[in-house]
């Protein structure tokens, strides 16, 4: 578990605790079989959202597909109790393993696409399986009766028990959710969500994770399919593997409230009674009428609360209480190697070039970095410098050329590769985690580096007070000032311990003020002994701070050498001001 | 036991016996439930039966309800089984919660509805009757499931040879090739895989053309052409909803495959609802022959007579044949049974073995189930549309009119 989150374990925790002990006492006093019924299938459907918000709420892979998971535990569970009378009791399971095999198969390919595609690709497969089954001529599955010791079955002629098993698969269902939000897991999950190329930025292998995801998704997601179909008796392909089955668990999840733990639960506790409800009530004297009442309830909801239901009540009732100070940096540690060794190169880059068809964004850009500078890359807008940096990083592939870090080659690494070599990177526009603490969104990249949880946070906490943001460490980072904000990401790169760092535009969009505090940090961590390579288009800043300028102009260096040389240099004022201004110059 | 409890016991149980007098007295209703599509796509079906069911349910309570039960009324309580076998099995949950003294009930039309249904009734020991056609309905070991339709794989295997007997008598050869055309649906499959393995070696018939759609099927061009150069004696059509029934008859008629060049045979209950006459013309759906579970024939006259004045639907069908023809049943067996409690009326309905009353609404005039609770010798109807009406043309009982057959060219 990660550090800091143990108060809000316990919580969680006693909450279920006490919440599965109310529900299974409570629903032992109903007789009411339909009644039964609908409190059996709030705990399945919460458990099914429960798995989608793992996946698609924390990792936010929307996934419009998770019927596949739900209907493979059905069908699973299903065809092992007619063809080989296996015991639900372990039907379920083998449909949890077979739901996770599914979620690699499927993972795969899908993960090779992101955002809108990756959704619409995953509504493809239950349409898929659903025409398999029906080709197969598995239309219609009852689920055999079990006259002798039906238990033994999973077949309860008292449905109170169906409830209990329920309320035991949720509880499940829950306490895995909960290991993964207090985990790296889950912030790993939060940090792809938010920004997957900062996340790689960081140090987080974002497809490893996804993949884990979508497998403990997957298996969750069997398991209330298995048990749906022992409640329900008769599998259909449309039942499990049917839209409105995909579509269940991120109604609720919505309605709920993404990313939450309690989301889903809360989404199935509403909702599922309220359609259960309906189809009782108005449905049986205006049959049909339940869909539409329904459907505007969930519509009402959303627009009162779009971030669903937990959220918009937690942020109206429940302010966070004023952050506790986190504990003081055990020392100032030198990370970058003494500045003793200053000079010699860190990092080399020769006859560096990225061709975009027949546009040369970089060309040919040779340079180096030496241990304990920074070195100032300036020029134009479009002048190539965030193409270099992605370039240097793994974001692109370059066309030609060669980059290393003290002598081992950058290129062909993947993002979170090349952080794990010790390069930290920040980006033109922040990338927050707004919902969590300024701790977590630091302790990211602290992660990232694939240290002890132990280790993450005291690097964590170093790296607040490194950029003196140590104050501000349990506030939202949604409520930051962009200074706050552009420290922030500062601090998340450092907490990865870098031995260099690339900083893109880190004082876009700041006063003077602000910047001059940013410059103070920056100078401090120099003296520390870090190694920084800042990208920057305003000169007066950089002259401030910058020990070496490289100049780049359409995609090659202009010029390079100490600022005061680069700024009188000719062609990087004409570069800068234009022609005209050389000449007006000249003539005054 | 002392004697101040033998008394308060005799005192009890002297109240007790007072109540069930008093209650003997008020006659309770007797209470059917009916279970059927009232709203999705399949609820125009549902209503069919529904309208049946409720004149049903007059007809018994103006002749004096149940004799055996002093008089006592039929009341219906009818429930939507919505459009999805979860729907129709919640449906069914709630029933047997919300109403713990029914008789019996009936529904839900769609197999896979009765299919989850009937999981629910048979636990909670409720007798169910049901028009629904699949052979898997009745092959659970259930009690208290009755089907009074042949079941599909009966229908698959009397369908063919009935038609190719139609056709001889009506004066062509004897049919030796044959078109099979339906969609991907539970019930085509089946009814398929019956005739593609036994039907077609038996009758030693050539199978010229095979084409599955998905409904809803969009062109039936390429159907058409296969059939044009196939040329089949006959063209089994086994769709699933009149709107697949037009395109497949718009389309034949476009390019002048009309029953007078081959004979079409379409499948199932919707192959015969008024809908079809307003979604299409008379023209391309004359002489369309269709296999179903039952037709109100001749002995009907009267019923047919009232049932279109009192719903102004343009006939009495299969499915409103069958919602009146299951309370009819339920009606004998309460009759027989002398007892609303619902494992007598099983019983009733198991030992039931009759040729009149409501035997006379089956073509083949016998209620009898057999131990999977089937009717014994349930037997297929045959029905043609003539001039924008489906008349029954087969068995002889029902029928009203000789088949046509369209010319040998």
């Amino acid at each position: 578990m990660r550090n800091g989150t143990a108060e809000k374990l316990r919580r969680d925790l006693t909450l279920l605790v006490v919440l599965s002990t109310v529900y299974a006492t409570g629903s032992w006093f109903v007789s009411n079989s339909y009644y039964q019924l609908i409190l059996t299938l709030v705990p399945i459907w919460a458990a099914f959202g429960v798995s989608w918000n793992i996946l698609s709420g924390y990792g936010g892979q929307l996934s419009f597909g998770h019927a596949s998971f739900f209907g493979i535990g059905g069908y699973t569970m299903t065809l092992a109790l007619v063809y080989w009378n296996l015991t639900p009791w372990l039907g379920i399971p083998l449909g949890m393993v077979v739901g996770g095999v599914a979620a690699v198969v499927i993972g795969m390919p899908t993960f090779r696409l992101r955002g809108h595609y990756f959704a619409l690709s995953m509504l493809a497969y239950p349409l898929a399986i659903l025409y398999f089954l029906q080709y197969f001529g598995f239309q219609e599955m009852s689920l055999p009766m079990h006259r002798e010791n039906p238990g033994a079955y999973l077949e309860f002629s008292d449905p109170r028990y169906y409830t209990l098993v329920a309320v035991g698969l949720l509880a499940v269902a829950v306490l895995t959710c909960i290991c993964v939000e207090n985990s790296r897991f889950g912030l790993a999950l939060l940090a792809v969500r938010q920004n997957e190329l900062a996340a790689e930025a960081a140090g987080i292998d974002s497809k490893t994770w996804k993949m884990r995801a979508l497998v403990v998704s997957g298996m969750l997601a069997a398991a209330a399919g298995g048990l749906y179909a022992c409640v329900q008796l008769v599998v259909t392909p449309d039942s499990v593997f049917g839209m409105l089955v995909s579509a269940q668990p991120v109604v609720l999840t919505l309605f709920g409230g993404v990313a939450s733990l309690w989301g889903p639960v809360i989404g199935a506790a509403f909702l599922v009674p309220l359609s259960k409800g309906l189809d009782a009530t108005v449905g049986s004297y205006l049959p049909g009428i339940q869909g539409v009442v329904y459907g505007a309830a969930v519509i009402a909801i959303i627009l009162l609360a779009p971030d669903g239901l937990y959220w918009t009540l937690r942020d109206k009732f429940n302010k966070r209480p004023t952050p506790k100070p986190i504990p003081q940096a055990s020392k100032p540690d030198r990370v970058g190697g003494s500045r003793a060794t200053a000079g010699k190169p860190l990092m080399r880059v020769e006859n560096l070039s990225k061709n975009f068809g027949g546009l040369r964004a970089v060309s040919d850009v040779s340079f180096e970095i030496a241990e304990g500078e920074i070195l100032g890359i300036i020029g134009p807008n479009g002048a190539g410098k965030t193409t270099l940096f992605n370039l240097l990083n793994g974001v692109l592939p370059p066309s030609s050329g060669s980059a290393s870090l003290d002598g081992v080659s950058l290129l062909g690494k993947k993002v979170h590769q090349v952080c794990h070599m010790g390069i930290g990177r920040t980006f033109q526009v922040v990338r927050s985690f707004p919902r969590l603490p300024l701790i977590d969104n630091v302790m990211v990249g602290a992660y990232g580096a694939g240290v002890t949880d132990q280790e993450a946070a005291d690097a964590a906490i170093h790296a607040l007070h490194r950029t003196g943001l140590a104050d501000l460490a349990g506030v939202e980072a949604g409520s930051l000032t962009n200074k706050q904000l552009r420290l922030m990401e500062l601090a998340r790169a450092l907490a990865g311990r870098p031995r260099l760092l690339l900083l893109d535009e880190t004082l876009a969009g700041l006063g003077r003020e602000e910047c001059d505090d940013i410059l103070d940090v920056l100078k401090r961590l120099r003296d520390e002994g870090m190694t920084i390579g800042i990208i920057e288009h305003t000169m007066h800043a950089m002259l401030r701070i910058a020990d070496r300028f490289v100049v780049l102009d359409h995609g090659a260096v202009l010029a390079s050498g100490p600022p005061r040389e680069v700024v009188e240099n000719r062609s990087v004022i004409e570069a800068y001001l234009g022609k005209k201004f050389l000449a007006a110059q000249n003539n005054a | 036991m002392t004697p101040i409890n033998r008394r308060t016991a005799l005192a009890g149980a002297t109240v007790l016996a007072g109540t069930r007098f008093a209650r003997a007295q008020a006659k309770p209703d007797v209470k059917l439930a009916m279970l059927v599509p009232l709203s999705g796509p399949w609820a125009r079906s549902g209503l069919l039966e529904q309208m049946g069911a409720r004149m049903a349910i007059e007809d018994i309570n103006n002749n004096g309800g149940i004799k055996a039960l002093g008089g006592a009324k039929l009341k219906l309580l009818e429930f939507d089984a919505g459009e999805s076998a979860e729907k129709a099995k919640d449906a069914a949950q709630r029933m047997v919660a919300q109403e713990p003294d029914l008789s019996g009930g009936f529904g839900c039309w769609l197999s896979t509805f009765t299919l989850a249904a009937t999981e629910v009734t048979e636990r909670a020991e409720l007798p169910w009757m049901t028009l629904s056609y699949s052979d898997l309905i009745t092959n659970r070991g259930f009690k208290y499931v009755f089907q009074a339709s042949p079941t599909a794989d009966a229908q698959a295997k009397d369908l063919v040879p009935i038609i190719m007997d139609m056709a001889e008598k009506a004066g062509a050869k004897r049919p030796s090739k044959v078109a099979l055309v339906g969609d991907n649906s539970a019930s085509s499959v089946s009814f398929y895989k019956a005739i593609r393995e036994i039907v077609i070696p038996e009758q030693k018939l050539i199978s010229v053309a095979d084409e599955i759609f998905t409904p809803p099927l969009a062109d039936a061009t390429t159907i058409v052409q296969k059939l044009r150069t196939g040329k089949p004696d006959f063209v089994l059509l086994q769709s699933t909803n009149a709107g697949d029934d037009k395109i497949l008859v718009d389309k034949f008629a476009e390019f002048g495959l009309t029953s007078q060049k081959m004979a079409m045979v379409g499948g199932g209950g919707h192959w015969c609802q008024p809908e079809l006459t307003k979604l299409t013309t008379k023209e391309h759906l004359e002489g369309v022959i269709v296999g179903l579970a039952n037709w109100p024939g001749k002995a009907m006259a009267d019923i047919t007579r009232r049932f279109i004045e009192r719903t102004k639907e343009p006939w009495f069908g299969h499915d409103s044949l069958f919602g009146y023809t299951h309370v009819m049943t339920y009606a004998a067996a309460l009759e027989h049974a002398g007892s609303a409690d619902k494992n007598k009326v099983m019983q009733a309905l198991h030992t039931m073995d009759i040729k009149d009353g409501p035997a006379r609404f089956f073509p083949d005039g016998r209620i009898k189930f057999d131990e999977k609770g089937r009717r014994v010798g349930a037997k297929l109807c045959v029905v043609q549309w003539r001039n924008g009406e489906p008349v029954p043309v087969f068995p002889d009982a029902v029928a009203t009119h000789q088949a046509v057959w369209p010319r040998a060219s």
